[in-house]
């Protein structure tokens, strides 16, 4: 058996550590157990003296934070089913299908993950198992389930209440069941039963949730796509707007500066959602290529199509405003499979951001959105060593996020098993 | 349409029913099913036919391996089942699925489970079939049926008399049951009595005859001479464990039960590696640690009653009775991915290695009533297949060094950890 050291040396052709310079040529990294010990060039760190060192060498790639990923649905297929199909599986499944998914995100380079919203227990499930050692995934902050209003948005997961006091209780009720952080729908969405032009929570309850949630310091963040829910989500202090789609009552498309301008006031994330609108472009376009479209289908993609170019448009305004925006993929939800969280990030970085800010919204702010960059989303002294190792340099061409050669997870490597199972997570953009 | 023809070829295949060892073998495949076996000279496509040929060179064709009993949701860390059951069915379905992963993962492509919690091993299946996880081909008891404080009566059924058993029966198999396991007396679970029967003969019968009415099998768990006296005067198939004990603990061998079992077809299933894995874990620890007092004892007795099992299995085997694997991971400290353990324990208790692969695959099958479609490499049969290195008629421990497994006619990505 080959001697594991203590600590490990990893070096590679450059590192980038997310916190805001340029990258290190020549990096090197040292890890004592599950921490970062030093950071800088290689050459200039080691071990201590005598110290049982392994070293782990990387010629030409990258060393980076591993990915963090505001925004996704374990219990989800992105297979195109509705929300509202997929809460009739057995809780039992819907755990089976978290832990595939929470494997293939990790295997793809993402080390924590924020949950956005899965049915009654399965997610406080899938991490007791993962603390147990029976399954593995990433860093998991979870919501349990989301809060809506009767028929609302996600209701169907199993938290509807009514009023300040019911709102507060069920916030309580979360954080007492494991919540790091609460998760409300403040608009409809694509649930059946709910209106995503209309807000669905007053402003009165959604205080209640989050000013319960501040007392007990955890974050809230509100799913909106019209604008009036973001306006009241501001008005409750909200942390975070989910997709922030603007869009008025009737359904006409008006970007609210006046609503952007007090998002940066605030100083709240923005979590636009973008390539899950995509991949639902790219299943009609692949549709159309291969068998052609329905009357509807035609008009679905039309819609698709201008709406795609108006949330990349509002996007670029964010960022050109300098709003905190971060990548969050809402994977598996629609047609967008968890273990591509790259493609969000891609998107924003067409959107306006250069590819380094594209891999900070991935990696540092996000950690920062989430409350977790105590812990990750820079490389520096005293972190979790969650690191991934790309072959390609991102601070140049976003796109060499695709290419993890190696994961590793509070300091181990984490065995993502043969060339096949590394690859198969790989959702292409024509499927 | 191009129909999906492959050829494997191999310096030996072992057909799983006992006959000789075919050299220079070549077995065609058409999708899942098998279509010849025979010589490289012998076996071919038809004419046209697109076919892809793959050549093992030195290495052995046998038939997948069939564990006849396991534990999917256990975790084989000697926890005891009265505490795995107080897990979430969540948790306890995801740790089915990586069992499962493990045991096909290392050649085991069918495996019977003999008691699981409430639906987590029908929810497992689901899965599968969902494409979530990959899993053996599943033979699923469900829950066993039990006594009230019976054995394994924790998994979620307690039933009493024979109108209560009658609707168990019809509950399970309204669920996706595939065969009917009872705990015919007590076991590890504490409220339950090892040394006693669990169910009365009524009951017994009138789950035996309620499982054979749906075309099931019944098989019983045995941890004394009287529950299996019971058993098959109810028209048991599959009598598990087969412990020669009377009621107040001596080990009396009972050369008229065994020759019942004989006489009448009942497959027995000796459940042997679990002792033996204890054993060895408590002479591990002897070695580094040292024994507690407590250990001490139980390696002595432990060592005392696996030496009285191997000679009953020895026994039993010379009376005509036939035997069948089945490990019984992952209860106790037994983990899944490792089958292989009880079959060398079969061979220790004194069969040929051809006799131990004839347990786990052939007899397996018939004891599990699916050998009409597994257990043997012949025309006809679900292409369930291993390769493996080596020769395991010559040395058994090559069963472990597996080449391919093969699940209907498909090549398992045994690397895929997804």
């Amino acid at each position: 058996m080959p001697t594991v050291g203590e600590f490990k040396l990893i070096t590679a052709g450059r590192l980038i550590d997310a916190k805001g310079g340029p990258p290190i040529d020549n990096g090197a990294i040292l890890i004592h157990g599950s921490s970062i010990v030093a950071v800088g060039r290689s050459g200039e760190i080691s071990a201590p003296e005598g110290a049982d060192v392994q070293i782990l060498d990387y010629p030409g790639k990258t060393i980076m934070p591993g990915m963090v990923d505001c925004h996704t649905h374990h219990n989800g297929f992105g297979d195109g089913r509705a929300g509202d199909e997929l809460t009739l599986l057995d809780d039992e499944i819907l755990t089976l299908q978290s832990a595939r998914n929470a494997r293939s995100s990790l295997y793809s380079g993402v080390t924590s993950i924020r949950e956005n919203g899965p049915k009654n227990y399965t997610m406080f499930r899938l991490r007791d198992a993962i603390n147990q050692g029976i399954t593995i995934g990433p860093r998991m902050v979870l919501c349990g389930r989301p809060v809506a209003i009767i028929g609302g948005h996600m209701g169907y997961f199993g938290s509807e209440v009514t009023g300040p006091n019911e709102s507060r209780a069920m916030t309580r009720q979360l954080i007492k069941e494991g919540a790091d952080y609460i998760k409300v729908t403040a608009t409809g969405g694509t649930t059946r039963t709910s209106f995503p032009l209309k807000p669905s929570f007053t402003v009165e309850e959604l205080v209640a949730v989050t000013d319960e949630a501040h007392k007990f310091g955890k974050l809230t963040a509100t799913h909106c796509v019209s604008s009036q829910g973001i306006a009241n989500s501001l008005d409750a202090d909200v942390d975070m707007i989910i997709h922030c789609v603007y869009k008025d009552g009737d359904g006409t498309d008006t970007f609210r500066q006046d609503i952007a301008d007090r998002i940066g006031e605030k100083g709240v994330y923005v979590n636009p959602t973008l390539h899950v609108g995509r991949s639902g472009r790219w299943k009609l376009e692949h549709k159309k290529a291969a068998q052609g479209l329905t009357s509807e289908e035609t008009a679905t993609l039309e819609a698709t199509y201008r709406n795609n170019e108006v949330r990349m448009e509002d996007s670029r305004k964010m960022i050109e405003m300098g709003l905190k925006v971060i990548t969050g993929s809402d994977s598996s939800w629609g047609d967008y499979q968890l273990g591509n969280t790259v493609y969000e990030t891609e998107l924003l970085v067409e959107a306006g951001y250069t590819p380094m800010q594209g891999v900070h919204s991935v990696t540092s702010d996000a950690a920062k959105a989430l409350g977790l960059d105590d812990l990750v989303g820079t490389l520096e002294a005293g972190k979790e060593a969650d690191i991934i190792i790309v072959d390609g340099d991102p601070s140049q061409d976003i796109n060499a996020l695709w290419n993890v050669d190696e994961v590793f997870f509070a300091g181990e490597v984490v065995d993502r098993g043969s060339f096949d199972s590394k690859t198969t997570v790989r959702q292409p953009p024509a499927f | 349409m191009g129909s999906d023809f492959k050829i494997l070829k191999a310096a030996r295949l072992i057909d799983g029913s006992g006959g000789p060892v075919q050299e220079r073998a070549a077995i065609l495949l058409e999708g899942d099913t098998i279509r010849q076996v025979g010589t490289e000279e012998t076996v071919a496509a038809p004419e046209g036919a697109s076919v892809e040929e793959v050549d093992y060179g030195d290495k052995t064709i046998l038939p997948g391996l069939i564990d006849s009993h396991v534990h999917l949701i256990g975790i084989g860390d000697g926890r005891a089942g009265d505490e795995l059951t107080t897990l979430d069915d969540e948790i306890l379905t995801l740790q089915a699925a990586r069992n499962a992963r493990a045991h096909l993962y290392s050649g085991v492509t069918t495996v019977r489970d003999c008691g699981a919690k409430n639906r987590t091993t029908f929810l497992l299946r689901n899965a599968v079939e969902m494409g979530i996880t990959p899993a053996p081909r599943l033979l699923l008891a469900g829950r066993p049926m039990a006594i009230v404080g019976g054995h394994l009566s924790y998994f979620g059924i307690q039933a009493t008399g024979p109108d209560e058993c009658r609707a168990g029966v019809r509950q399970l198999v309204k669920e996706g049951a595939d065969f009917i396991k009872i705990t015919a007396t007590g076991g590890s679970t504490r409220t339950s009595h090892a040394l006693r029967p669990s169910f009365n003969v009524d009951e017994l019968s009138a789950i035996c005859d309620e499982a054979h009415k749906f075309g099931i099998h019944a098989a019983a768990h045995c941890a004394s001479s009287q529950g299996m006296i019971n058993a098959l005067e109810a028209g048991i198939d599959t009598i598990i464990h087969g412990i020669h004990k009377e009621a107040d603990g001596t080990s009396t061998y009972r050369p008229e039960i065994s020759s019942r079992i004989a006489r009448t077809g009942v497959f027995l299933n000796a459940t042997l590696a679990g002792a033996r894995v204890r054993i060895e874990m408590l002479e591990d620890k002897m070695e580094s640690d040292g024994l507690t007092n407590q250990e001490d004892v139980q390696l002595d007795y432990m060592m005392a009653e696996y030496e009285t099992r191997l000679e009953h299995f020895l026994r039993m085997r010379e009376a005509g009775v036939v035997m069948v694997a089945g490990s019984d991971s992952a209860w106790g400290n037994y983990p899944m991915g490792d089958h292989q353990t009880e079959i060398e324990t079969h061979v220790i208790g004194g069969m040929a290695p051809m006799e131990a692969i004839v347990a786990t695959t052939m007899d397996a099958a018939r004891s599990c009533w699916i050998d009409d479609r597994v257990g043997t490499l012949e025309e006809g049969k679900l292409a369930d297949i291993l390769v493996v290195d080596g020769n395991p008629v010559d040395r058994i421990e090559d069963l472990r060094n597996i080449a391919d497994v093969y699940q209907s006619g498909e090549a398992v990505n045994r690397g895929d950890f997804v």
